[in-house]
């Protein structure tokens, strides 16, 4: 499959860069110790400026999901049907991932199942976070 | 209460035909349904002096072009060549109920007296919505690489979320299309209009985006509708009898960019918009004899429902059973059709049906005794506008 690639600007690089290196970073407010995401140029909680990209333990649990049947995109079409999945981090609550639940049917996402993040390269310049069921359960 | 309620009111309405793809150019569509708007209120086109649209394409990955893909202020103002008109605007946010928002202001501020509002939609040909190219931009590089496209997936992650949570199953929401398609049947309009629409139809249809199958999701057409609005000592003296506007509001909330997926997002853009237009007309969901609610997706519906108050979070795919959103019912529900039946024109068209059903202009789906009619214009997440209008000033 060829996925979009990524473009990466000034508040989203470090997410990337960690990415490439098997680290799942998130930004954080350094004033209120606030996690957000996607990045953004100010604090959503509480208008801070002092941002950084912390490091999070990506464990969390499936928030919502979708069944993807629709192959409008060629490029998805040999993945139908697949799982298209939101991720809230343990560490991050608030925090929303898009990815793809891996090494599992599509039938196993369901709301609430424990995920664990797995680094998928897309090509020599950057890697997508994903997630798969968690291997403890937990 | 708010002291202006009442005293701006909608005078005509009009509709173009409506096509599952692009006959002629889109500004065609825009020109037929402003003249029908404006003929049904018994003015002529000179009087018109205000305009007012929001001309986005919501469709992704396809050029803008005006009066081709989207009809603009200025491509109207080109078309009609009005020697009177005194103001116009184009919204960037909270959709097509915005801009009749800021209608309604700009009357009550006395700057125009007879204002037009259109909503124009183009269905391009080829894939409605477009993931990006090779590359994902701003805030898509978050969604795009993972096969997130158009909003459906966004809301469809959401009603996952909102059925799982709540213990509910997705196919209670056969009676929100069913029910529609046989409204729309009283609905010349609609594109779907004389189609029969089944419960065994909407339960063996194909998934698209799981919980949606494809009578979840509006179909997308080319066409377009319009309004006219008036001060009401104005509207008092036209051909048509005038719908007053109440009451109305919009979400006071945004997300990141981005940031897909959050079902409290769309609760709380509905209940900001909402609780807005309760306290601005003095009613409450009680008070409502008839409702439209945006249902480009289905889903928009559950959260609209819940959001505005009608019922509890978690039991709106219960409260549209047993006939409560029949022409008849407890509280009567996209009465014209909703999207899924006239096809994607977003908001206008609620706003239209609102008006038509406190007037008592809605033909052979008209509800019975309507004083109070509220309208949910968009969805609540991102362009949520909810309105009230009712039959007599008070
Ligand atoms: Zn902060």
């Amino acid at each position: 499959m060829t996925r979009p690639i990524p473009v990466p600007n000034e508040w989203t690089r470090p997410f990337w860069d960690a990415a490439r290196r098997g680290v799942l970073q998130l930004q954080r407010c350094q004033a209120c110790k606030h996690f957000q995401h996607p990045p953004y140029a100010t604090c959503v909680r509480c208008m801070a400026t002092d941002l950084a990209f912390e490091p999070v333990s990506g464990k969390g649990a499936i928030y919502a999901y979708t069944i993807m049947y629709h192959s409008g995109d060629k490029r998805f079409a040999a993945a139908i049907p697949y799982a298209s999945i939101i991720v809230e981090l343990d560490d991050a609550p608030g925090a929303l991932l898009a990815a793809n639940l891996l090494e599992a049917p599509y039938t196993e996402a369901k709301v609430g199942r424990r995920v664990e993040v797995v680094f998928q390269p897309l090509n020599d310049e950057f890697t997508l976070p994903q997630f798969r069921l968690a291997r403890d359960g937990r | 209460m708010w002291e202006h309620r009442c005293k701006v009111a909608v005078s005509g309405v009009g509709f173009s035909r409506v096509t599952r793809s692009a006959e002629v150019p889109l500004a065609a569509h825009a020109l037929e349904a402003v003249k029908g708007a404006v003929a049904d209120s018994g003015l002529a086109m000179s009087d018109i002096d205000g305009l007012a649209t929001y001309p986005e394409l919501p469709a992704t990955g396809h050029a803008v072009v005006d009066g081709v893909t989207i009809v603009s202020v200025n491509c109207m103002m080109a078309m009609l060549k009005l020697p009177n008109l005194s103001w116009h605007v184009q919204v960037e946010t909270v959709n097509i109920g915005g801009a009749v928002q800021q209608a309604v202001n700009a009357l009550l501020a006395g700057v125009c007296r007879y204002a037009v509002v259109w909503r124009a939609m183009h269905n391009p040909k080829g894939t409605y919505q477009n993931l990006p190219g090779t590359y994902a931009h701003g805030a898509s590089q978050f969604t795009a690489p993972y096969g997130f496209g158009g909003p459906g997936q966004g809301m469809a992650v959401a009603y996952t979320r909102w059925l799982e949570r709540h213990g509910q199953r997705r196919e209670k929401m056969a009676t929100l299309a069913v029910t529609q398609r046989r409204h729309s049947h009283k609905n010349p309009h609609a594109y779907f209009c004389g189609q029969p629409l089944t419960r065994e139809d909407y339960l063996n249809s194909r998934m698209v985006a799981y919980p949606f199958c494809l009578y979840d999701c509006d179909i997308p057409v080319q066409g377009a509708v319009a309004i006219v609005l008036t001060a009401a000592d104005r509207g008092r003296d036209l051909r048509p009898r005038p719908a007053y506007i109440a009451g109305y509001g919009q979400r006071l909330a945004f997300e990141v960019a981005g940031r897909i997926g959050s079902l409290s997002s769309y609760m709380e853009g509905g209940k900001s918009s909402s609780r807005l237009t309760w306290e601005r007309s003095g009613f409450a969901p009680k008070d409502v004899d008839v409702a439209q609610i945006y249902d480009g997706f289905s889903a928009s519906v559950i959260y609209g429902l819940e959001s505005y108050g009608f019922c509890k979070e978690g039991e709106a795919l219960d409260f549209i059973q047993d006939g409560r959103i029949e022409l008849d019912g407890e509280l009567p529900l996209n009465t014209f059709g909703g999207s899924l039946s006239t096809g994607r024109i977003h908001g206008l068209w609620h706003i239209i049906e609102g008006a038509l059903q406190a007037s008592g202009r809605a033909g052979e789906r008209q509800v019975k005794d309507v004083h109070v009619s509220f309208v949910g214009a968009s969805a609540p997440i991102v362009q949520g506008t909810t309105f009230i209008f009712v039959d007599e000033p008070y």
